[in-house]
């Protein structure tokens, strides 16, 4: 069913509002226990966490860490039936939101540990599996990571080195192979590890399997690797020597482990955007408070257009990341299973949002913002991680791209073949004609935007048609070639990210009128359609690329580059 | 030792939603507030915890802490918040803000008093918003009790507590025989302000109030939380104080500079006419 993700029904053309409206709230129950976890969080970390001592020392304080346990932060997504908390996706993202302000090292040792690290036993593992492993990893007496990565393949999964044998009696696996940069690394007892578990065959992608690796013989972990930024968290490498895995660990089927690990990074992606989502929301108060106090030419800083232009771009970018990330968490929780595109978006849009954050608060609090003593700049440092890990933003824009266009193109291919043998293919064909009927007669409406929104709304409408119409033409034009065309995947999937943005402010400020109206609603109203502007700007801008662009001059002057080994000028 | 601590919610002062006065200033407008629980109150709550627990291992509980609070439904996040940090159950007087004054509270309070039992009533000195100061001293008049106000620390001795007031210029140390009424000020959560007799002398506590850990939150859903009727504890619901008018107060005027000393006294001698 394509309506079970959203993103995805948009390559259709197929607009389902009911996914998004009316925009998710936590119940007032689970918002008073939130809302006691945040106020928890702050004054732990107000009270015992110096983000600069961390960065300095490179780790993170043994009492901080017990701190955290204490807290009960690393058992908020294990169930309650295992020594958990239980929290809704949507509950964790506001707790993590408020570690992500506070400091970015406990957050990724937090998110390293339930996000990724512990996340496959949760999605994958056997009740057997849960019962034995998850209730010491709840209470932080033990601590999980996730380790994928190794020096050959980072984005590239199906390039894993790590080997798994099957013993000849069938009962274990000899675990033979490194990984490197693994989040806690260095004192982790439980690893999520993937290995090929097949011969290498030329031209055949490896299987992969998941396996639960405890810390024990043969399983040891390098030197902390020194880091630009979330310097207190552990980054480590993790050396596995004919280690012995029973085969109880599997996780999920044998030889499934890609998917395994695509699941995975699906909530881990989502969980990373909650986090920057926190960190935004502590430099827009910073700036605030700083463009107030300081004074330039007599006046506040404040009062200057340039400054003041910042500042609502913080603002507003915030708000859209903000509602896109809390959109995908409800939709988690209603427990759709589909939502990679979604939170493969919200990391996208999370990540370079912070940094455009970041920067634009270092550049308010100029050279002050420079300066080791204020934290503008470790601030900046922290963030920059988001762009690269968890699959980098280009890999993941291509992802978003080809998988929003894998089902369309799959029925373009059905749709030819159906034509060959009109008979058999009959249903098929009707019921594409149905769904090229709606979307070419009529656009899909987003009926349920409040009135106020119109004008959002009908932007959403008509790019949605810009998109399918695009979509349609690359495939057709370019079919399978389509999968090496990142110039057009990355048009492509700027305009959904851009539409799945727009979609979750629009959804959220109706919302916020339907409850406060016009005037109470202000603030919402106003920054959406400041959104929406910007995003209107940018879709024209990717869709009138798909026909009119540089794109082979770029490629040539990149050819030329790499064939001068760099620039090749010099003025003397 | 059974402890009551009566709580009140006021409005969050960092929230951007402020009061607001309607014209005329006959009420206040409360909609769109984020409350939180009064500070001297949630001072109080620490001050009974200490006293009835060993500092050195909370966990365990050596006596019963019961809250208290008056208000609508939504008052019970406050009560909550309460028992997720150690409280062990609550009780919610059902009530209107406006059919409430110091006086209905004090009587109302020493109704659940007679029939909860408890050693010592342990409250906040006043509450932010309406800074009345008045409700443990009546409470105490009406229990026949004895009161130490303003308390800065809290000794617990057999039958009694010894309670330190800090006033100008030294502290006074009154010894008030249970059951007694104590009013806290906010240096009752420094590290060495209060002992139990289990709790040694030289344990020294986190300074300020406790804070829930998560499944304490979600456990505190399972503590007890009775809801009692105003009318069942009062007989008498006429409101003694009468509030005729409310005004913002007035926003503060821009300084100005002044050149030099000479010209700031005579300023502050013949504008300010302070000097």
């Amino acid at each position: 069913m394509i309506e079970e993700s959203f993103m995805k029904a948009l390559f259709h053309g197929v607009v389902a509002e009911e996914l998004i409206f009316p925009f998710p709230s936590p119940s007032e129950s689970e918002r008073d226990d939130v809302r006691q976890m945040v106020d928890s969080v702050k004054r732990f970390c107000d009270s015992s966490v110096d983000s600069a001592a961390i960065d300095d020392a490179h780790e993170i304080p043994r009492e901080v860490l017990d701190g955290l346990k204490e807290l009960g932060l690393f058992g908020m997504v294990t169930p309650q039936a295992h020594g958990g908390l239980g929290l809704s996706t949507m509950a964790y993202a506001r707790v993590m939101e408020e570690v992500s302000r506070h400091d970015a090292s406990l957050a990724v040792t937090l998110g390293g540990h339930q996000s990724i690290g512990l996340r496959a036993i949760l999605l994958f593992g056997t009740d057997e599996q849960k019962a034995r492993l998850l209730p010491r990893l709840a209470t932080g007496e033990r601590v999980a990571a996730f380790a994928l990565t190794e020096p050959s393949a980072g984005s590239d999964a199906a390039a894993i080195q790590t080997r798994a044998e099957l013993s000849a009696d069938g009962r274990f696996y000899v675990l033979n192979g490194s990984k490197i940069w693994i989040t806690n690394g260095g004192f982790a007892d439980v690893f999520t590890v993937f290995a090929r578990t097949s011969r290498p065959e030329e031209g055949q992608k490896p299987r992969l399997t998941a396996l639960v690796v405890e810390r024990g013989p043969g399983v040891t972990s390098g030197p902390p690797e020194e880091k630009l930024g979330i310097r207190g968290s552990s980054t480590t490498s993790v050396y596995f020597d004919d280690v012995r895995v029973p085969v109880e660990n599997v996780l999920g089927e044998p030889g499934r482990g890609f998917r395994v690990a695509m699941e995975v990074l699906n909530t881990g992606r989502l969980s990373l955007a909650t986090g920057a989502v926190g960190a935004c929301k502590r430099l827009v108060a910073m700036s605030a408070a700083r463009a107030a106090e300081r004074k330039a030419f007599g006046r506040s800083i404040a009062e200057f257009g340039l400054i003041k232009d910042k500042l609502a771009e913080m603002a507003c970018q915030t708000w859209a990341l903000e509602s896109a990330a809390y959109l995908t968490a409800g939709l988690v929780d209603t427990g759709r299973l589909d939502y990679s595109l979604e939170s493969a978006t919200c990391k996208i849009v999370g990540s370079e949002t912070l940094w455009r954050v970041v920067n634009d608060a270092l550049q308010i609090a100029a050279g002050v913002g420079y300066m080791k003593e204020y934290p503008y700049e470790r601030l900046l440092r922290d963030a920059r991680i988001n762009l690269i890990f968890e699959g980098t933003n280009e890999i993941l824009r291509c992802f978003v791209a080809l998988s929003g266009m894998a089902s369309p193109g799959k029925e373009l291919a059905e749709v030819v073949r159906a034509m060959r043998e009109p008979i058999k293919g009959f249903g098929l064909l009707s019921e594409f004609a149905v769904r090229k009927a709606r979307t070419a007669l009529g656009r899909e409406r987003l009926t349920r935007a409040h009135p106020l929104l119109s004008r959002e709304a009908v932007l959403f409408e008509e790019y949605t048609v810009e998109l399918v119409k695009a979509v349609d033409k690359v495939l057709r034009k370019h079919g399978k070639d389509i999968a090496e065309m990142q110039y057009t995947q990355r048009r492509v999937a700027e305009v959904a990210i851009d539409l799945y943005c727009l979609a979750a402010c629009i959804s959220r400020t109706t919302r916020a009128v339907e409850l406060r109206g016009e005037e109470g609603a202000r603030r919402e109203l106003d920054l959406t359609t400041m959104f929406a502007s910007a995003a209107g700007a940018r879709m024209k801008a990717n869709v009138r690329g798909f026909d009119r662009n540089d794109d082979e001059l770029r490629k040539s002057i990149a050819a030329r580059v790499v064939g001068d080994g760099g620039y090749p000028f010099d003025l003397v | 030792m059974k402890i009551l601590v009566p709580l009140k919610r006021v409005a969050d002062p960092d929230n951007a939603n402020k009061i607001k006065i309607p014209a005329g200033g006959a009420t206040i407008d409360t909609t769109g507030l984020e409350w939180k629980p009064n500070p001297f109150d949630e001072y109080a709550l620490e001050a009974a915890l200490r006293l009835t627990e060993n500092g050195a291992t909370p966990k365990t509980r050596g006596g019963e802490v019961i809250v208290v609070t008056f208000g609508p439904k939504e008052c019970e996040t406050t009560l909550r918040a309460a028992l997720a940090t150690g409280a062990d159950r609550a009780i919610r007087v059902d009530a209107k803000d406006d059919e409430l004054d110091g006086s209905i509270v004090a009587k109302a309070l020493r109704a659940i008093v007679d029939k909860e039992k408890p050693d010592a009533v342990v409250m906040g000195k006043q509450a932010v918003d309406g800074d009345s100061n008045q409700i443990g001293q009546m409470l105490a008049q009406h229990l026949g009790w004895p009161q130490a106000t303003f308390a800065a620390t809290i000794e617990e001795e057999d039958g009694a507590l010894l309670v330190g007031r800090e006033v100008d210029g030294g502290v006074i140390t009154l010894r008030v025989k249970l059951p007694a009424l104590v009013t806290v000020d906010l240096r009752i959560v420094a590290p060495t302000s209060v002992y139990s007799k289990q709790t040694k002398r030289d344990f020294k506590y986190n300074d300020g109030v406790r804070f829930a850990a998560l499944p304490a939150i979600m456990a505190a859903k399972k503590k007890p939380l009775a809801e009692l009727k105003l009318a069942e504890l009062v007989s008498d619901t006429a409101l003694k104080v009468q509030y005729s008018r409310f005004e913002a107060p007035p926003s503060r005027k821009a300084g100005i500079k002044v050149k030099d000393v000479a010209e700031l006294v005579t300023r502050l001698k013949n504008e300010a006419k302070v000097i």
